[in-house]
């Protein structure tokens, strides 16, 4: 199997409690690199020299229609019953579909939230930001009362580096403004529709510079979230994982005094939070299937991501841990986090999505790297260039 | 592989299979890790086939890949940013190479270990270095904000995030790297000239600037082709410094060819299109070598050498 570890020593007990149930499968592991689009990068070389040593992958959301594709991974539908389909998140199972056909199995959920300093935001008596003006404003009130004590103090910490990372930030904050990446009717991009123009001018104009430092440009989540613990911003965009490091009193210098809400909307529109996580699937060069299958049902059954929950703060993927009173006890903050992680958005589902968010990194990196770039015009050939890889796509359908 | 002197008693052709059989293993394993990949990347560039879809099949489609990339924005910025740095990089190096090597060639106690330790930023491996000025230029803890601006946290400038800066940045950190290298290079080149005709220069009233207007660099010039050589095609393949350290952010402004073609070719699955971009990479080295190894030749055979 091929794996991302986040800790190891969970991992071990879920896979030494595995082996003790089926003797006769051995788990071998091969350690994957942290970044996805590295794992990505070396999965799919394995997968594309035809190498049956992987039975068993991780495979990040965005990446089961291009594996669905080039015919790397099985579809599971005859495996995984409607009634154990039922038990996990729609959205979850969504982005493991690929033309009405299931290929990955939901392990871990991921997406974008809004950490914020409730002492901060208590001293100067406000609730937490529901629009990105609020969260402006909110932000600049309490910069200027906070200069003279701190003065590296940010208002916002995020990632806006150029990486997989920053599509994720850019399709919270352009949704939040009505408008998206890829239209679903006409599946054709709509990066220059006036919506997300506003919105990238206002990330541009407001939130880099005022808000956030020009440093977030070379920010991933560990810069971003280092920034925010030690009290240089206060509100930070990042996953649920955020969660348990910044409440960390050894890492963390405002432990304790964390809150974690939805993102902001703006007038007229709802937050977005951007669909992250993990999922498993099974090569198609695999000699082992059945095991393989085995393993995945047990990884992610009800108990197993309940221990995960319990052990690791891994968001889990079934719906009736959400109402879970130890894991709520344990971990308090998913009572806010659940309706997000329930309403997140996935990024656009095509076999040529690493194309299309090279593409898409490129413009935004731009947007927000030259402040005097002519918006319209990048964002039309930007535009040009997505269509043409999604007429590709499509050409093969018809 | 030069033709070294006769041997005498063995007939002509027993020497050529005797040489033949000594070059042999040396050749076979050239071969066959040199010159494999790189036809089977010439092949693969003439054919389309993107991973994601299928549909579109692998065939033979000739040059349509190299007229795809004459026309791809995108490649062009690429190509002049990773000539841009080319050239200012090995301009760079070769000219602190000199410098370098100067130092190098005096007699002065410690020069053993100086010409040790001149080399010790050769010596570590590129992504270790690039790591390293990474979290040197860092905005929050970088040494290079600490020096400039000391304790005044909030002046503290975020380097990489300018398009500008995060380019320099990048050529600062190879020439760091390598301009010792350079050095090493001209120092061997410098070695070799014989130190009568300095005498002769001084004799004759020549002033240190003379000498070495007038003798050391003409006869430098093979050595300083060479280091202008290998530092070239070293630069055009540049990836690591910019894998580790941008990303080929902000904006694209540190986006270099073979970054480029890394991100077509692993990540987007555009194995035709994404191996033409290396085998232009190839192309583009392939040509400039043939040049500066005229260059070379003439400086070696021409009538100013020896």
């Amino acid at each position: 199997m091929s794996w991302k570890p986040d800790h190891p020593a969970v991992w071990d007990e879920a896979i030494q409690a595995f082996t003790e149930r089926y003797p006769h499968v051995r788990i071998e592991r091969e350690i994957a690199p942290h970044s996805s689009t590295a794992y990505h990068d070396l999965l799919t070389q394995k997968l594309k020299n035809q190498d049956a040593s992987v039975d068993v992958y991780f495979m990040d959301v965005i990446w089961v229609p291009e594996f669905a594709a080039a015919g790397w991974t099985r579809p599971l539908d005859d495996r995984f019953s409607d009634a154990m389909q039922a038990e996990f998140l729609p959205s979850t199972l969504q982005v493991g579909r690929y033309r009405s056909q299931l290929y990955g199995i939901p392990s871990r959920i991921d997406a974008g939230m809004l950490y914020y300093r409730t002492d901060l935001l208590a001293k100067y008596g406000f609730e937490p930001p529901r629009t990105w003006r609020d969260l402006v404003h909110q932000g600049e009130t309490i910069l200027v009362g906070e200069q003279s004590a701190t003065p590296t103090l940010r208002g916002y910490s995020a990632q806006f580096k150029q990486y997989e990372g920053l599509v994720c930030n850019m399709l919270e904050i352009i949704g939040s403004y009505g408008g998206a990446l890829i239209d679903e009717q006409s599946d054709t991009a709509r990066l220059s529709s006036p919506e997300t123009l506003a919105a990238i001018q206002f990330a541009r104009t407001q939130l880099l510079g005022p808000m956030a430092s020009r440093a977030t440009l070379t920010y991933q989540e560990p810069e971003s979230l280092a920034a925010f613990v030690r009290g240089n911003a206060v509100f930070h965009r990042n996953w649920p994982y955020a969660w348990e490091i910044a409440n960390n009193p050894e890492r963390s210098s405002i432990a304790g005094r964390v809150g974690v809400t939805s993102l902001p909307g703006s007038d007229g529109h709802q937050g977005v939070a951007a669909l992250g996580g993990w999922l498993m699937g099974i090569s198609t060069l695999s000699e082992h299937p059945d095991e393989a299958w085995d393993f995945i049902a047990f990884l992610t059954s009800h108990a197993m991501q309940r221990y995960f929950a319990l052990q690791a703060g891994i968001a889990p993927s079934r719906t009736r841990l959400y109402n879970d009173p130890e894991l709520l006890a344990a971990n308090p903050q998913w009572r806010s986090q659940f309706a997000v992680l329930q309403s997140a958005t996935a990024r656009p589902r095509s076999p040529v999505y690493p194309a299309l968010s090279h593409i898409m990194q490129r413009f935004f990196s731009r947007a927000l790297a030259y402040p005097d770039l002519d918006l319209l015009p990048e964002a039309r050939r930007a535009e040009q260039n997505m269509n043409r890889l999604l007429d590709l796509t499509r050409s093969e359908a018809s | 592989m030069s033709g070294g002197a006769s041997i005498g008693q063995m007939p002509e052709n027993r020497e050529r299979v005797t040489a033949w059989a000594m070059v042999m293993p040396a050749l076979a394993i050239t071969l066959a890790f040199a010159l494999y990949p790189v036809v089977q990347s010439l092949l693969l560039s003439l054919r389309r086939q993107f991973l994601g879809v299928p549909a579109l099949g692998d065939t033979f489609v000739g040059l349509e890949n190299f007229l795809l990339l004459a026309q791809d924005p995108v490649a062009r910025d690429a190509f002049l940013r990773t000539l841009g740095f080319v050239l200012c990089s090995t301009i760079l190096e070769v000219g602190l190479g000199i410098g370098i090597a100067l130092v190098l060639h005096e007699h002065f106690r410690g020069r053993g270990w100086v010409r040790a330790a001149a080399l010790i930023p050769w010596a570590i491996p590129t992504v270790v270095a690039s790591q390293m000025w990474r979290y040197i230029f860092n905005d929050q803890f970088g040494l290079a904000n600490l020096v400039l601006y000391g304790d005044e946290v909030a002046r503290y400038h975020p380097w990489l995030a300018s398009p500008t800066w995060a380019f320099v940045i990048i050529i600062f950190a190879d020439v760091w790297k390598t301009a010792s290298f350079a050095g090493l290079l001209v120092l061997a080149g410098l070695q070799v000239i014989p130190d009568d005709l300095y005498d002769a220069a001084k004799i004759d009233g020549a002033n240190a600037w003379q000498r070495f207007w007038h003798i050391t660099l003409p006869l430098l010039k093979p050595a300083l082709l060479l280091a202008l050589l290998f530092r070239t095609m070293d630069a055009f393949r540049v990836f690591d410094l910019v894998f580790v350290m941008t990303q080929g952010g902000p904006g694209d402004a540190t986006q270099v060819l073979q970054f480029y073609g890394y991100k077509t070719l692993f990540t987007e699955g555009r194995i035709g299109y994404g191996t033409a971009i290396s085998v232009s990479v190839f192309l583009a080295i392939f040509s400039l070598s043939l040049v500066y190894l005229r260059l070379v030749g003439s400086g070696l055979l021409g009538k100013d050498a020896r």
